[in-house]
C-alpha cells in the first residue's frame, strides 16, 4: 500500500493555521505577554478571525471552542471566559462573512475592531462579574490596540499562504 | 430601514445556526456549551472540581511537552547573550578558550539544572521549614495572571495558600491544587497582597502586586523610614508562616512609591521550595 505523500502534505499545509492556533493555546508562547513594556497581542483573535472569515473549512467552531477551553486551563481563567470570547469573535466573523460580497483588507479591518471589542468586552464582564480576578485595564487597551494595529501584517501573510494552499490544492 | 433590519437578522440567524461546510457544530450550541460550562465552574461543585483539577493535570502536561522547544529556543537566547557579553569583556581570552566553551554549550543546560539542584537540596538541609522542592512546568503569563505552574500537587501535601520559595525567598503562594500539579501566584500579580513586617524599625504594611517586576508597600506608617530596610512576612494572615525573606524596600521617586526588589527574580525561577511547615529544631539542624 503506497502511502500518499502527497496528500498527507497538503493536508497538513491545510490544517496549519489550526495547528497554530491550538499550539499557542496550550504552549508557553507568550502572544499575551508583555515583551517590551506595553507591546503584546492576542494572535488567537487574529488567527481566528481571519481564517472564519475566509476559509471556514479550515477552522472549525468546535475546535475553536476547544482551544478557548484549553486557554482557560493554562491561563487559570474560569472555564468557559476564553471559549465564548473566541465564538463571539467567530460569531462576527461569521456575520461579516454572510453580509459582505466582496471583502477587502478595509473591510475585514474594520469589521475586526467590532470583533475584538466584542471578544475583550465578554472576557472583562465574565470576569469582572464571576471572579475575583483583577485586571489592568490599560494593558488589555494595549492589548486591543495592538491586535488591530497588526491585524493587516498577518492578513497579508495568511492571504500569501492560503493562495498558496489554494492553489496547491488545484494544482 | 426595516429590510436592512431584516438583512442584519437573517445574517446573523444565519452565522448562528448555520454549520456550513465541514462544521460539525453551529456557532448557537457551541456559545450554549460554553455558558453551562462557565456556570457550572462558578458553581464550585465538588465533582466539577475533581473533574477541572483532572483536566488541569492533563493540559499542564501536554503544555510543559509541547512548551519544550520555546523553552530550548529560550535557554539557548539566554546562553547567547551571556556569551556576547562575554566575548566583549575577554576579546583575548575568548580565542583560547574556545573549544572549551563548544564543550560548555553541550553540557550548560545540564550544569545550570544540577547547580539549581544542589540549591535546593542545600536549603532543604538548611531551611526552617519543612518543604517540597518542585519544578516549574509551565509559566505563561497573561494581562490577567502572573503564575507559574509546578510538578507537584496534592500527592506532595501541597495546600491552598501554601508559600513559595526560590533560593530561601518568598515568591508566591499556591492558589490552585490538582494531584500532580499546582499554580503559584507570584508577589508581582495584581491579585497578591502578602501582609509584612519592614526590618530593622518592625514597620507593618501590605505588599502588594502591581503587574510589574516590583510590588509595593501599602498602608505604611506615617514618616515611614526605609534606608536599608528589608521586607519579611508577618504572619499576620494566619495563612503563611512568619519571617521568610521577600526583598528590599526602594523608593521609586519618579513614581512616587514604595517598591520592593525581590531578593529572588520572578523571572528567573526555575525550582522552587514548598512550605508545608515548620520544622522542629531537630529537624532544622
Amino acid at each position: 500500500m503506497a502511502i500518499n505523500v502527497k496528500a498527507i502534505k497538503e493536508t497538513f499545509l491545510r490544517f496549519l493555521p489550526l495547528v497554530l492556533l491550538i499550539y499557542i493555546c496550550i504552549s508557553e508562547f507568550h502572544t499575551q505577554f508583555f515583551y517590551w513594556k506595553i507591546f503584546s497581542f492576542n494572535f488567537q483573535f487574529i488567527i481566528i478571525y481571519y481564517w472564519i472569515l475566509r476559509d471556514p473549512s479550515i477552522l472549525g467552531y468546535g475546535f475553536v471552542f476547544l482551544c478557548g477551553i484549553t486557554n482557560d486551563v493554562v491561563l487559570s481563567l474560569p472555564l468557559g471566559t476564553s471559549a465564548l470570547s473566541y465564538l463571539f469573535i467567530s460569531l462576527v466573523a461569521a456575520y461579516v462573512r454572510n453580509a459582505t460580497v466582496r471583502s477587502t483588507l478595509f473591510t475585514d479591518w474594520f469589521t475586526f475592531i467590532i470583533a475584538i471589542i466584542i471578544g475583550n468586552f465578554i472576557t472583562y464582564s465574565l470576569l469582572s462579574k464571576f471572579s475575583e480576578i483583577q485586571m489592568q485595564y490599560i494593558l488589555m487597551f494595549y492589548n486591543s490596540l495592538f491586535t488591530f494595529i497588526l491585524y493587516p501584517l498577518f492578513w497579508a501573510l495568511f492571504e500569501i499562504y492560503r493562495r498558496l494552499i489554494n492553489l496547491r490544492t488545484y494544482d | 430601514m426595516s429590510t436592512s433590519r431584516d438583512d442584519f437578522g437573517i445574517a446573523i440567524r444565519s452565522a448562528l445556526l448555520q454549520r456550513g461546510a465541514k462544521q460539525k457544530f453551529s456557532l448557537f450550541v457551541l456559545i450554549l456549551v460554553s455558558v453551562i460550562i462557565f456556570s457550572l465552574d462558578n458553581l464550585n461543585l465538588k465533582p466539577v472540581k475533581i473533574l477541572r483539577s483532572i483536566i488541569n493535570d492533563s493540559i499542564y502536561r501536554v503544555s510543559a511537552v509541547s512548551s519544550s522547544p520555546i523553552k530550548f529556543g529560550s535557554a539557548s537566547k539566554d546562553f547567547f547573550i551571556n556569551h556576547l557579553s562575554v566575548y566583549k569583556e575577554n576579546e583575548r581570552l575568548k580565542l583560547e578558550i574556545l573549544n572549551l566553551k563548544k564543550e560548555q554549550l553541550n553540557t550548560s543546560y545540564l550544569e545550570t539544572e544540577n547547580k539549581k539542584l544542589q540549591e535546593i537540596v542545600q536549603l532543604d538541609k538548611k531551611s526552617p521549614f519543612i518543604t517540597v522542592g518542585a519544578k516549574i512546568m509551565l509559566d505563561k503569563n497573561s494581562p490577567y495572571l502572573n503564575s507559574a505552574i509546578i510538578n507537584k500537587g496534592s500527592n506532595s501535601n501541597i495546600k491552598l495558600g501554601m508559600p513559595v520559595l526560590s533560593k530561601g525567598n518568598l515568591i508566591g503562594r499556591i492558589v490552585e491544587v490538582n494531584f500532580i500539579s499546582s499554580r503559584i501566584l507570584l508577589l508581582n500579580d495584581l491579585n497578591s497582597r502578602i501582609p509584612v513586617v519592614i526590618s530593622p524599625n518592625g514597620d507593618q504594611a501590605i505588599l502588594t502586586g502591581a503587574g510589574r517586576k516590583r510590588p509595593i508597600l501599602e498602608y505604611l506608617p506615617e514618616n515611614f523610614q526605609f534606608e536599608q530596610s528589608n521586607v519579611y512576612t508577618s504572619g499576620k494572615d494566619g495563612v503563611l508562616l512568619s519571617g521568610i525573606s521577600i526583598g528590599e524596600v526602594i523608593d521609586n521617586q519618579e513614581k512616587q512609591r514604595i517598591e520592593v526588589r525581590l531578593f529572588t527574580d520572578p523571572d528567573q525561577i526555575f525550582l522552587v521550595n514548598v512550605v508545608l511547615g515548620k520544622s522542629t529544631d531537630a529537624e532544622a539542624m
